[in-house]
Formats: structure tokens, sequence, C-alpha cells
């Protein structure tokens, strides 16, 4: 028996800010679970499971989606969560009725980075005897990208600034992210010195906001409120957890994630319309666009702007599957054209351990 | 509110609170060999069956899961393959002489000469044992000799456990309903719900959207701080989070007016007595704080039982 298809009919996404002061998280997971219905042609009566994603250690609560499920809609249903980036939760979404378990499916990511210490949450990720105690984390596993990634590529720290830029002045232009300046080369060079040779503007920027999207079976798409967007390849992979370990100039998980995602569909990433990608630095993002051969001449990739101006840890990856289906629903927003195919990707895990990509069809 | 939080940016005061887990943590006997030869001044190392060593030791290789074969002394001199500097210190990856991986540490010194290449030398803290920290980073050694891998027969025993301390402190957001409920409590000592989407009864805490309709909630309703309970435990043994030194009952209350729990103390002398006559459907009343109410729960101090 084939495997059934599966759509994305409805996303909602909070405004995603540095600092949400004023919301908890049961607001924010509120505010978008009550919007993704609005206009789809669904109701929370319809949805079968909720999956979440967040995080217990930047939560401050252990099973903290105990205390969401109200808000995550998922009152005496079938409700499972995540600890992962929201784009495995998508994932596990997808299979589910893909198996012909249910037929539709509400999938939530979160994250409220400012009530915690970023610091610690990516201390906590490395290992206790060798590496935290010298200092070894996430930002130096992305200087050290870095500065590798230089010396290879002779590129230089401007060639960084001028993309970081870009992708400050998209988000502003096309994303539901706070900014307030966009920051230019310029500024993002000048800014201070996160980890050698990177800066503080070259590195994902942590923000608070919540994402729900609606994925459904293809029968149940049919009454779809709004054109559906099929997820049409899926692949994920780990690669080793000593950064050290790993061969540095690649990004050997998502090169896996990106293949087994391109024998499903049919298609690989160089010939998406529209990518989305998600990246810790600068320089994973760049990592990344190496690996699946993108040309940005080509390829419309993170018009969103991506996650350097806005990091929702653990809801990243659902967000550019949220903006990937927005350019492919709407591409009037972003200057016409009639994009078909989209390629996202979500990772996670020091130097971008763990990777997950799909492909998006309209 | 409903369908997008308040879009006005607002400087809220926060909810303090932090989280301090001990643990002990297990080594292993890789690490925990490692660490115990610190205190000797030895860098220990793994050698696998196809003769690659790995160092700090592992039990397994990272590359293809094969368990270690031997443990060797490494030698405490080798070059800098990878490096950035966070917070003002320099990380680099070290590949000690003979060995096939990288590792991350410290390099002590002057940026300006630190170099893909470099050769560089352990320097040790007095002091610190059972810590890779026993080695306090790398220095610049332009000239030191390369040294070879010998074998380690018999080395110091695994250390088995380490007392460790993780405290990840946290400024939560009130967020406006649990921001007017803790405000109620604050200036008038009185606690707030929202009825529900379809009675009169009120949730605690309130909240936007009614859990069990998913529909948006009514309106502010003032619940009564007499109320019955619906479940309970008698604690009378100490563990770690407790705000009270046992014997007390843990209680889910059902305040009058609400339709939901809460869930607080109340104070026993003789756990015999709770026994027989607190328990579901015991009524109970608020007894609050003396003194100036800070907008908490624990503006109530406790539940008492009322004799009827």
């Amino acid at each position: 028996m084939a495997l059934g298809k599966v759509a994305v009919v409805a996303t909602a996404q909070t405004e995603l800010r540095p600092l949400w002061g004023e919301a908890q998280h049961i607001d924010l997971i509120s505010a978008v679970v009550t919007s993704v219905f609005k206009g789809s042609g669904f109701s929370i009566d319809d949805v079968d499971f909720v999956i979440d994603s967040g995080s217990d250690v930047l939560d401050g609560r252990s099973i903290s989606n105990c205390g969401f499920l109200g808000a995550l809609g998922a009152h005496r249903k079938e409700e499972a969560r995540v600890e992962a980036d929201g784009i495995w939760a998508l994932q596990y979404g997808v299979n589910k009725i893909r198996s012909g378990a249910s037929s539709v499916g509400l999938i939530v990511a979160y994250s409220k980075p400012s009530e915690s210490l970023v610091e610690n949450y990516w201390a906590s990720q490395v290992e206790p005897f060798y590496q935290r105690p010298v200092g070894f984390s996430q930002r130096a596993a992305a200087g050290i990208q870095a500065q590798r990634y230089l010396a290879d590529r002779g590129c230089s720290e401007r060639d960084l600034a001028e993309l970081a830029a870009r992708r400050w002045a998209d988000a502003k232009a096309h994303a539901n992210v706070q900014i307030g300046d966009v920051p230019d080369a310029e500024a993002i060079l000048a800014s201070g010195e996160s980890a050698l040779p990177l800066t503080e503007l070259m590195m994902a920027r942590p923000v608070d906001g919540a994402v729900a999207m609606l994925i459904v079976d293809e029968s149940s798409a049919r009454r779809a409120g709004n054109n559906p967007v099929f997820i049409t390849g899926m692949g994920s992979g780990t690669d080793c957890h000593a950064y050290a370990d790993r061969d540095p100039l690649k990004l050997a998980s998502l090169e896996g994630a990106a293949a087994m995602a391109a024998r499903a569909a049919g298609w690989s990433a160089q010939q998406a319309d529209v990518v989305e990608l998600s990246a810790h630095s600068v320089v994973g993002e760049m990592l990344a666009m190496d690996v699946l051969g993108l040309d940005e001449g080509k390829t419309a990739i993170n018009r969103s702007g991506g996650a350097l101006p806005a990091d929702p840890i653990m809801a990243t990856g659902l967000c550019r599957a949220a903006e990937a289906v927005r350019q492919l629903r709407e591409p009037q927003l972003y200057g016409g054209g009639a994009p078909s195919r989209a390629v996202v990707h979500g990772a996670q895990g020091v130097g971008m351990q763990n990777n997950c990509v799909m492909t998006l069809e309209v | 509110m409903y369908s997008a939080p308040e879009s006005m940016p607002l400087d809220m005061p926060t909810f303090h609170a932090e989280i301090s887990l001990p643990y002990t943590l297990t080594p292993g006997g890789a690490a925990g060999t490692f660490l115990a030869e610190m205190k000797n001044r030895r860098i220990v190392g793994s050698r696998f069956a196809n003769g690659e060593v790995v160092a700090p030791a592992q039990d397994f290789s990272a590359s293809d899961g094969e368990p270690m074969a031997s443990f060797v002394e490494v030698p405490q001199t080798g070059e800098i393959t990878a490096f950035t500097r966070v917070d003002g210190t320099i990380i680099a990856f070290i590949k000690l002489d003979g060995c096939a991986n990288e590792f991350p540490h410290r390099v002590l010194g002057d940026l300006d000469a630190v170099r893909i290449g470099q050769r560089v030398k352990a320097e040790w803290d007095d002091g610190v044992e059972n810590s890779i920290l026993a080695i306090k980073g790398f220095v610049i050694a332009e000239d030191a000799a390369v040294g070879t891998v010998s074998d380690l027969p018999e080395p110091e025993e695994a250390i088995g456990s380490l007392d460790y301390a993780l405290a990840l402190p946290y400024e939560h957001a009130y967020g406006p309903y649990y921001g007017r409920m803790f405000d109620e409590i604050k200036g008038f000592g009185r606690v707030m719900g929202v009825r529900t989407a379809d009675g009169d009864d009120a949730l605690l805490p309130p909240r936007e959207i009614d859990d069990i309709s998913h529909t948006p909630t009514g309106t502010w309703k003032t619940c009564a701080d007499t109320g019955t309970i619906r479940g309970c435990s008698i604690i009378n043994m100490e563990f770690i989070g407790q705000t009270k030194k046992p014997p007390y009952v843990y209680a889910e209350i059902v305040l009058d007016g609400a339709s939901t729990r809460l869930i607080h103390l109340i104070e026993i002398d003789d756990v015999e007595f709770a026994k027989k006559n607190i328990g579901p459907g015991t009524r109970v009343r608020a007894i609050w704080t003396d003194g100036e109410r800070k907008g908490s729960m624990a503006d109530i101090e406790r539940f008492e039982v009322i004799e009827e």
C-alpha cells in the first residue's frame, strides 16, 4: 500500500521578538492555535492529534507541555512532545498521517529564550567531562567552523557581514519579526566579538514566539480554505556528537537528509524555487547552501531572513516551513513569479549536528 | 488579546525562579580513568584495535563505535588545528602528538601567536584534580619535540562518580492573565479567575482559552478563599524542593466559585489526626500571611480545616 499524501493547509505565527515580556508561553501558544484555524476550513474538533516542540530547559519546568495542553487545544486528544526543533514535530506528524493512523494534525512550536540564559542552554548540550569545563559550546563551535570555512574558501569577514545584512533586510521586508534599524554590513562587522571571527550579528539572534501548522491527509485537503501545500519528501540525519570528530567543511548529516528528501520528491534542492534554511551562524548558513549546491542568483534563499535575524530556538525550523508555505501560496508578496517547489531545513545541536530537510510543492 | 498577544511593548516585572539541581555524574571507565590520572599529570588516551590512539580517553570510538582496547599515556605536546575566541578565552582544537583526533581546550597567551599548525604544550594547574582543568590550558611551544605515545599498563582506578551542580535562573513573564491574578492577590487579597466559556465557575489560574472547548474564556470573577479538598496526600518525608518541613498535607482544593483545583498546603501537627480527618470533601479556609502581601500564591500561608 502506498503511503498517503500530506498537505499543509494553514499556518499561523506570532511576531518574533527578542522579548515578549508581556506574554507567557501559553499566551503565545493560544494566539497561534486560535489563529491557525481561521479561514482554513477546519476547526479544533477536526484535529486528531497535537504534536508540540519546545525545550524544558528553556522553559524552566520539566514536561512543560503538560502545562500548555489547554492552550495547545490538546484537551483529551492524542498529544506528543518532541524535544527538538519543530520541523521534527512536523516530520512526526506527517508520518502519522501518511501511515493512515490519522487525518488531521496540529503541529505547534514555541520558544521564550528571553526567560532564561541561552548560554546555559547551549552549555547543557555539551559533554560535561571534557567539553563543558573548558568552555566549548555552541558559540565556540560556530567560531571554529567559521575560522576553518574562511581559511578554506578564501572569503572574508566582509563577505559574511554582507550576507547577514541581506538577511536582516529581508526579514524586515518580508517576515513577521520585530526589527528596529536594519544593520548594514558595517554595523555587523562593528558589533561585538561573539566567537572570533564571528561578531554578535553574525550569530542567529534568539527570539520569542510561537508557530502553528495544520496538516491533513489528501482527501481532507480537498476542503481546505486555501491552496494546500503538499509535503513530498522528508529526510533527517545526525552527525557524531563530538564536533571535533566531524568533517569541518561539510554538514554530513544535512547532505544525507537532503538526499533522502530528494529521493522521495524526485527533485533536489537545486531545482527548488524557494529555499528556507536554518543556521546558527552566517557561516552555518553558507555551509548549508554549499552542501545543497544552491546558488543565490537562481534560487530565492531565505526571503524571510532565515534564522540569523530571528531564531526562536526549537521553533526555527517550523517557522522556515511556515514561511515557505506563505511564499508558495502568496508569491505576489515576494515580487511575483509562480514558484511551485520549496525546500525547508531545520538544524539543531552543537555545530548543527542534526539536520532535517523537507520538500514542499503546490 | 484573543487572536494575538498585546502588541504594545510593555516593561513588565518578571517572576524570578531558579532550578538548581545537584547531580552525581558517572564518567565511566575511560573518562573516569582520564580524570583520575590528572593528579599524576598524565594525559590518558585510548588505543583502539586498529592501532588508532584517541585522547582524551574514550570508551568507544566516536567514528565507528568500536570499544577501546587499552589505555595509553599520550604526549603533552601537539598542535593547534583550529581556534576561536569566546568571551576573551581562546578555545582551540588540539591534536596531541601520536593521536588521531582533536579535542577542544583553552590556549593561554596572545591571540597573535596562535595559528593553525602552531606547536603547543600542556600547562598544568597545581591544586586541581579530577577535572580536565588540571590542564590549565595549552601554551605556545615553538620548539617542543614531537612526543610519542607510551603504554599505561597500570592506570589509576577510574573515578566512579563526580559531584556536579547545575543552576538555571529564569525570569518568567506573568502575561496578562496571571499578571492580573497576582495583582488582585497583592492589592486586594482576593483570588480571581475567569469564567469558563459556558458556565459561571471560574478557571484558576485564569487563562485566555478554555481548555475543554478551546474557545475564549468569560469574564473575571472573585472566588471565595474557602473551598473543598478534592485530592490530597499526607507528606511525612523530606525531599529536595520542599518549601515546608514535613509533616504537612499537599492538597488540591477547589475554591468556592471555582471549577479547577488549586494546589496548596495544610499544616498539621499529628499525622494520625490528619489521616482520620483530612481527605477529599474536607472543607478548608485560606490563612493569609500577616505582613505585606507580595502578589504570590505564598501570600496564602496555608489552608486550615474548617471545624464544623
